[in-house]
């Protein structure tokens, strides 16, 4: 256990840095609590509800599937180093071992049980989105009016000002 | 090799005064880097951002505004610590130590410098004593790496479930189950370099990576030799495990406030902003020594060799760091479905697989299967086999996807009526959000 010395010493120095750092806070810093400062944090707004006591299911099913891969990993990783000498045979087990695995996470995102946030239903193409929608079609250039008429034919440019599109 | 002559040599036999006086200088040292190195890293950040987005940054403090770190830490010394009173009194105190204690142990995994050329393992004597320069070089190595970043995530979540308000609250849960489900990622496609290196101890990987490369030109690195994706993959979950852009939806400023530490102040909020820089920096460096042969590098003499070493390491390091600000000035934060989409959907099974192929290259040039006499062929029948099973394996998992969605558009009482991205590069065409 000896190579684990300097993990206790270094462990034992940060443990001192954090605990010196709050005891030079509590010397340092002044203390004034008001009711408004201790209230939680509501962007400005009075704290009304209680804390919601109830989550989603999807994250207890995340937190029970990263166990399972975290299973895996524990077991991948002896073989990952050993697997020169168990050959063939470590490589087939842990095949077998990861297809199972594999299979049932297959099962799991069929069940939808990896599906986050709102559905994304598609729609038909909105009219106010189409391709003929473009810069040149729906904004108006400003100041171009009565300067084309000189060079412009007099009826299309009355047109386009009265249309309001610039061409 | 024998477990026995793993870790560092003067403390494989007895431990004397002396042992005990190099560990306290060693640890001593390292604590200081670290916190130089976090400084320098959080001006380092906001220097960069600066300048990608047209700004000077700090240059006020110091040359350089240099000391802008040590300027706002002193400041958080004297502002008022507020413990809220919905609060759950002793973890809310606990967890800013639980957050910014693993964040420093995990910085022992890491060998700053070292003469690894010709075979050396990058050891160096004083006294009579030969030691390795990181703090230590545990047996157990890189399972220590994954204990101590499973152990942050309870900082962050105990943070923010003591804190007893609403945003908090919210951040992290979603805080824990990003960071688990990035975890299983890191952990997969670490197998991948456990598998070329043969080994848990971070000086081993090291070595193994200083070896001689393909033609003597291209280095040994466990990037090239694990074919590159394993690096990607850790990489990215890397980014998402540090909580980093574009994968901070936990303190998602525009819905959650601050996110986990919304309630925390002074000296508490400090220690979870130096916990986090840390973790930047110590990935960095995880990053430059399983993928990029840490301190390993040519040797050209007039420095000393283990000098050497340190340079390189900090070449590559500065790549790193480099890359982590880049991400974050230049990247989208994702939604938070498609966080979860790329690491359960894409990350973990491409991982795995890709683990299995390379093992079964591995198995197939040391002569495992002998189905033919040649080793090479073998081998390309194995990756042949090894990618029509991963294809089918990718069917699987897309059709499985496509059950689950249809599954609930039924359920809905909808119907797909339309392919949901349009050719022409134009937004998904959602629920009416553009």
């Amino acid at each position: 256990m000896a190579q684990y010395l300097p993990v206790l010493a270094l462990l034992v120095l940060a443990g001192l840095f954090a605990g010196l750092s709050f005891v030079a806070s509590k010397i340092f810093a002044p203390r004034n609590p008001t009711a408004e400062k201790l209230a939680p944090y509501e962007c400005g707004i009075t704290p009304g509800r209680d804390l919601p006591e109830r989550f989603p299911v999807r994250f207890y099913l995340v937190a029970m599937l990263f166990v399972i891969f975290d299973i895996e990993i524990v077991f991948l990783y002896p073989w990952a180093v050993n697997y020169q000498e168990l050959g063939l045979f470590g490589l087939v087990s842990v095949l077998i071992f990861s297809a199972l695995v594999f299979e049932s996470f297959v099962y799991l995102i069929s069940k939808g049980a990896l599906d986050w946030g709102p559905l994304q239903v598609s729609r038909r193409q909105d009219p106010m989105r189409s391709a003929d929608r473009t810069t040149a079609s729906t904004v108006r250039r400003v100041g171009q009016d009565g300067r084309t008429v000189t060079v412009l034919d007099a009826g299309v440019a009355a047109e386009e000002a009265g249309s309001g599109v610039a061409a | 090799m024998s477990l026995l002559a793993l870790g560092e040599p003067y403390l494989s036999d007895g431990v004397d005064l002396g042992d005990v006086v190099l560990t306290v200088v060693k640890v001593v040292v390292a604590f200081v880097v670290l916190l130089v190195s976090v400084m320098l890293m959080v001006w380092f950040e906001r220097k960069v951002i600066s300048r990608l987005q047209n700004r000077i940054g700090p240059n006020v403090a110091g040359p350089f505004g240099l000391l802008q770190t040590l300027a706002d830490g002193m400041k958080l010394f004297f502002k008022e610590d507020l413990i809220p009173e919905r609060s759950d009194r002793f973890v809310f105190q606990l967890a800013p130590y639980l957050s910014v204690v693993p964040a420093f142990l995990t910085f022992i995994l890491v060998p700053i410098a070292g003469d690894f050329s010709d075979g050396k393992d990058g050891s160096v004597s004083i006294a009579g004593r030969q030691f390795f320069l990181q703090v230590a070089d545990v047996p157990v190595g890189i399972l220590f790496f994954l204990a101590m970043s499973s152990i942050g995530v309870y900082g962050v979540m105990l943070a923010g479930w003591s804190s007893g308000s609403k945003y908090p609250l919210l951040g992290s849960v979603r805080a824990s189950a990003q960071a688990i489900s990035y975890e299983a990622a890191l952990g997969l496609s670490l197998a991948s370099v456990l598998l070329i290196s043969g080994t848990l101890s971070t000086n081993e990987i090291v070595q193994v990576q200083a070896g001689e490369g393909f033609r003597g030109i291209i280095p040994n690195w466990n990037l090239i030799t694990t074919g590159f994706v394993p690096f990607g993959i850790f990489l990215i979950a890397g980014t998402a495990e540090l909580n980093r852009p574009p994968f901070d939806m936990v303190e998602a400023e525009q819905e959650l406030v601050g996110g986990f530490h919304t309630e925390y102040s002074s000296i508490r909020f400090a220690m979870f902003y130096l916990a986090e820089f840390m973790n930047t920096v110590t990935m960095s460096a995880i990053i430059v020594t399983l993928f990029f042969g840490g301190p390993a590098g040519p040797n050209f003499g007039v420095l000393p060799g283990w000098l050497w070493g340190f340079v390189w390491f900090f070449l590559k390091l500065l790549v790193f760091l480099f890359t982590f600000v880049w991400f974050r000035a230049t990247l989208p934060r994702l939604r938070y479905d498609q966080l979860m989409d790329l690491g359960w959907k894409l990350l973990i099974p491409l991982a795995l697989g890709w683990l299995m192929i390379l093992a079964g290259i591995r198995v197939a040039q040391s002569g495992g299967f002998g189905i033919t006499d040649s080793t090479q062929v073998d081998t390309g029948i194995v990756l042949v086999v090894g990618l029509a099973i991963g294809v089918v394996a990718a069917l699987l998992l897309s059709s499985a996807v496509r059950t689950s969605r249809q599954d609930r558009l039924h359920r809905h009482g909808l119907v797909e009526v339309a392919p949901v991205f349009e050719l022409d590069g134009g937004a998904p065409a959602g629920e009416g959000h553009h």
